[in-house]
């Protein structure tokens, strides 16, 4: 084994192949993110601290930092990071915990973050779970070669997140966290199994319990938890205007008033302080608003073009471990691309989710470049045939 | 390596991944679709009322008029002058010209530029001039909103009829209360759009819906007329040192008022003021209590035991049932006993013999008490009921009392003799009026009133109001044989001095002692038409509680005298005396 992959390493670097494609795609997605950061923040921020590009300059910090760190990680052969799966999945677990620690930060009212005084940044150990969880399921597969078949084998792969799953719902109480790991494993042992049938089950068992449980609320005496009137509040957002449904509703006044062309960049009214948390989970209802249903496609159709990009280097990558990791950063970006326009538009229930590479959150975007830094690294391996 | 077989279903699975991703995506795609095509209006509607503010423009009211157009009620435009602090640029300039176009204090003023609010007021009620030329001086940070305040030019005239409005232009009392839904008109509004804060968004601009005028009131009042009764009142008033003075002047064949007088009338310009010499320290109830009994419409609002005038009704009654006639003869001792009262006439010597068209010259009690015993309880009742009198008149003003009336069951040969002669009950004067106006009119009961028709502000009529009328209350047969007898009393009888020369008039006097009995308190009136054969215009006046002479013959019969003197060729009634 070693002596192979010493070997194709040598080739490689012979016929250097980097992603540009997926790169532009990247830096597209930045840029724009930081145009419209700006333009939905620059009011509240102007009013909050005086400074209206406050969220804009944190944004732009975090871009650079995880640009850089995305540079680094492309130009390291990813087989490197092999060996760190184990201890990654242990650092996830032990971050998490730290969230209980005096080093956790609670923000309205959650404790989510953890960070030291003094120093800028503070960290969302959700975040690395997730890169900790792409890596370890990516090693961890291919370590168990054809194990994955056996029925064994795939309940060992769908078991072994939960740990960090529950974690990071019931510690730090992020459900959609949850979900999102939750979702990136499933997507990667979709990928490693090759049975279809559990999927198609576990899928259909899935819709089947989310739609009873919507049932058993709505006809429920009473309602009680945050969670059970949110479903109430997204079925009908009108009726709990100044509860639950109030973030879902102002985030549809600005979709709707946007219409086909949408106001003009910078001409939301919704940001006016209407709608909360306008620059992070609710900024593609802003970028509705402001650039209508055709700004709408053009980033729905960016992150189809990200998600192809990342499919072709996953079918092309040299190795199974390669595939998996990029096929983990996939299913990362396409969930979390997929959950936030669903809660923005009130597909689905409300819960914080934000939108990648665009949405204010430097934990968030830092961590998406390094996972984009993976995947070029994967990208890199290719054998261009010429 | 990877197998081959096992390379290609990884590439399968990760096809199917993307594709099931790209899908859901193609999906909120939809949705989105749907929420920003389809549902765009309903959003945007919402969002921008979310985002809007109004604040209202005011309609100009409408204004009130008299038959002959003359503007009785009318609006002067009025500024209030703001600023906005942080709209301001040149916060100096701004001090400066305030301070000198409105007259303040540099020191008032600094206080207001410079405080940190969204917009202080510096100034209301400025007149337009001054606001005109402070936009022209167009510095920003200044506003000028203007606003319309009722303005009444003759001041105290039919002040109790017209009635005035209050700060938000609705109307308090009088006509401006009961043609309300005419006068006000539709408020305008500004839009303006504001974040979540409320905090005006510059750039946004504003919107406005034009406020739509109120209509013009057209009323039957005559502002001549009105104004010489007010004078004539008004000397009254003085010369018999009474309490109060009351003239309404009416047609009497269809129930328009020329004229509403009750002096002391107040300004409407300035209706709150207290009269010189109230204590300081009144209450707020007591305040109000005050200006309640200032504001107060005689005419309408208050009722009296009319006395001798109400001999109409009873001759009406009696002559319509048949129980007397003209050439009837009485005979008067100067008293009558009914039951077990000795009932006094006026003159305690008696009048002696006397037919009834003589009896009614002189009124004397015990002949139309006798007429009242021959109609009996059933019927008197019966024709005080036929005429109208216990009901409203339905005139349109605010407050009109009703009748004060024995029950039917409690009333007795007593009562009923008094009530003959005008006492022991109470009716308004309008109602008086009109019912007699009715009698003379050859029994078309009319509704008394001053509206006649709304207007709108390009001059098209909206309404013209219409009054029931009640027809054949008496026979005309009974009304022309009052008029002959009316026309007696002051060309012959008791009231000669509401003779106008050249004129045919026909009245009546009263005399009446108010309450309680013994307090040597009158009320004096007279009630008076013209011409005597074809009443085209029907008075009365009734002096409250006059010093010195306070006979209704020698006190209010002079004051319809000299109104008819001037109103009868005014109105064009010249038919003399033949």
């Amino acid at each position: 084994m070693a002596g192979q992959r010493r070997r194709s390493r040598k080739r490689e670097q012979t016929e250097y192949f980097f992603d540009y494609s997926l790169l532009f795609i990247v830096l597209f997605l930045l840029g724009f993110g930081l145009v419209m950061v700006y333009s939905a923040s620059y009011y509240e921020a102007f009013s909050d601290t005086g400074d209206v590009a406050y969220y804009l300059k944190r944004q732009l910090a975090a871009d650079i930092v995880g640009l850089v760190a995305m540079i680094v990680v492309a130009n390291i052969p990813y087989h490197f990071w092999e060996r760190f799966a184990t201890l990654g999945y242990v650092v996830s677990m032990i971050l998490i915990l730290l969230v209980l620690t005096p080093l956790g930060i609670e923000r309205n009212g959650a404790r989510r973050w953890i960070g030291v005084e003094g120093f800028p940044f503070n960290l969302q150990p959700a975040e690395v779970a997730k890169l900790g969880m792409i890596l370890f399921l990516a090693a961890m597969v291919c370590k168990m070669g054809k194990s994955v078949r056996t029925m064994k084998g795939f309940l060992l792969m769908v078991v072994v997140p939960l740990p960090i799953v529950l974690l990071v719902w019931q510690l730090t109480n992020n459900l959609s966290s949850a979900i999102i790991i939750m979702g990136i494993s499933l997507l990667m042992v979709f990928v490693a199994s090759p049975d279809y049938k559990k999927f198609v089950i576990m899928g259909a068992a899935a819709l089947g319990a989310a739609a009873l449980l919507v049932v058993i609320i709505v006809n429920a005496d009473s309602v009680e938890g945050f969670r059970s009137e949110r479903i109430l509040a997204w079925l009908d957002p009108e009726s709990y205007a100044q509860g639950k449904g109030f973030q879902t509703l102002q985030a549809l006044y600005a979709i709707g008033s946007g219409g086909i062309w949408g106001k003009g960049l910078g001409q939301s009214m919704q940001k006016l302080n209407f709608l909360p948390e306008a620059q992070n989970d609710m900024i593609f209802s802003i970028i509705c608003e402001e650039l209508g249903l055709f700004g709408a496609i053009a980033i729905i159709l960016m992150f189809i073009l990200l998600l192809w990009r990342m499919m072709i280097i996953a079918n092309n990558a040299t190795d199974l471990f390669g595939a998996l990791l990029v096929v983990g950063v996939m299913g990362h970006i396409a969930i979390q691309a997929i959950l936030n326009i669903a809660v923005v538009t009130s597909t689905i229930p409300n819960t914080g989710i934000s939108l990648p590479f665009i949405s204010y959150g430097g934990s968030s975007v830092m961590f998406l470049l390094i996972e984009i830094g993976l995947v070029l690294s994967v990208a890199k391996r290719i054998q261009l045939k010429t | 390596m990877l197998a081959n077989n096992n390379q290609i279903a990884h590439r399968k699975k990760i096809l199917v991944v993307f594709f099931l991703c790209a899908a859901v995506l193609v999906g909120l795609f939809g949705r989105l679709v749907y929420l920003m095509v389809w549902r765009a209006e309903h959003y945007s509607q919402l969002a921008d009322d979310l985002h809007e503010r109004e604040r209202s423009i005011k309609a100009a009211r409408g204004r009130i008029l008299d038959r002959n157009g003359v503007v009785l009620a009318d609006n002067t435009t009025v500024c209030t002058i703001s600023v906005i602090h942080n709209q301001i640029r040149e916060p100096e300039k701004v001090i400066e010209m305030l301070c000198r176009e409105l007259g303040l204090s540099e020191e008032f003023v600094r206080a207001r530029v410079e405080k940190y609010s969204s917009m202080e007021r510096i100034r209301s009620n400025v007149d337009k001039e001054t606001g005109d030329r402070i936009r022209e001086y167009d510095l920003a940070g200044v506003k000028v909103d203007e606003d319309y305040k009722r303005y009444y030019p003759y001041g105290d005239l039919a002040s109790k009829v017209l009635g005035f409005t209050g700060g938000d232009n609705q109307g308090i009392i009088g006509l401006e209360v009961i043609y309300e839904k005419y006068l006000t008109g539709e408020a305008g509004t500004i839009l303006t759009v504001t974040d979540a804060r409320g905090i005006e968004v510059d750039e946004a601009g504003e919107r406005r819906i034009e406020p739509v005028a109120g209509n013009d009131l057209y009323i039957s009042i005559d502002r001549n007329i009105q104004s010489y009764a007010t004078q004539l009142a008004v000397q009254a008033c003085a010369a018999k040192e009474a309490d109060s003075v009351s003239i309404i002047v009416m047609n009497p064949k269809d129930g328009e008022i020329y004229a509403m007088v009750n002096v002391p009338e107040f300004d409407l310009n300035d209706p709150y003021a207290l009269p010189e010499g109230t204590p300081e320290n009144l209450s707020a109830e007591e305040k109000q209590d005050l200006l309640n009994g200032i504001w107060r419409n005689g005419c309408i609002n208050d009722t009296y035991e009319p006395g001798s005038t109400f001999k109409i009704i009873t001759a009406a009654a009696g002559l319509e049932e048949g129980v007397v006639t003209p050439q009837d003869t009485f005979s008067c001792p100067g008293y009558i006993v009914v039951d077990d009262r000795k009932i006094r006439c006026h003159k305690t010597a008696g009048h002696g013999a006397e037919t009834f068209v003589q009896a009614t010259m002189n009124s004397c009690n015990p002949v139309f008490i006798t007429v009242g015993l021959r109609l009996g309880v059933d019927n008197y009742y019966k024709y005080f009921e036929q005429f109208g009198l216990k009901t409203k008149t339905g005139i349109d003003l605010p407050g009109e009392a009703g009748t004060i009336m024995h029950d039917r069951e409690d009333m007795g040969n007593v009562e009923l003799a008094t009530v003959s002669f005008g006492q022991s009950f109470q009716i308004t004067p309008i109602q008086l009026l009109t019912t007699a106006a009715s009698i003379i009119n050859g029994g078309r009961r009319v509704t008394p009133h001053f509206g006649v028709r709304a207007v709108n502000e390009k001059g098209e009529v909206v309404e013209t109001f219409s009054y029931p009328v009640q027809s054949g209350i008496v026979s005309e047969q009974t009304s022309q044989t009052l008029r002959e007898m009316l026309e007696l009393v002051v060309s012959e009888g008791g009231g000669k001095n509401g003779q106008v020369a050249g004129f045919r008039i026909g009245g009546k006097t009263a005399t009446s002692q108010t309450l309680p009995r013994n307090s040597g308190r009158y009320i004096a009136s007279f009630l008076a038409f013209a011409p005597a054969d074809d009443p085209q215009v029907i008075a009365i006046a009734i002096v409250n509680h006059p010093k010195g002479t306070y006979y209704g013959g020698q006190v209010a019969a002079p004051i319809l005298r000299q109104l008819y003197e001037n109103i009868l060729p005014y109105l064009g009634i010249m038919r003399y005396n033949q």
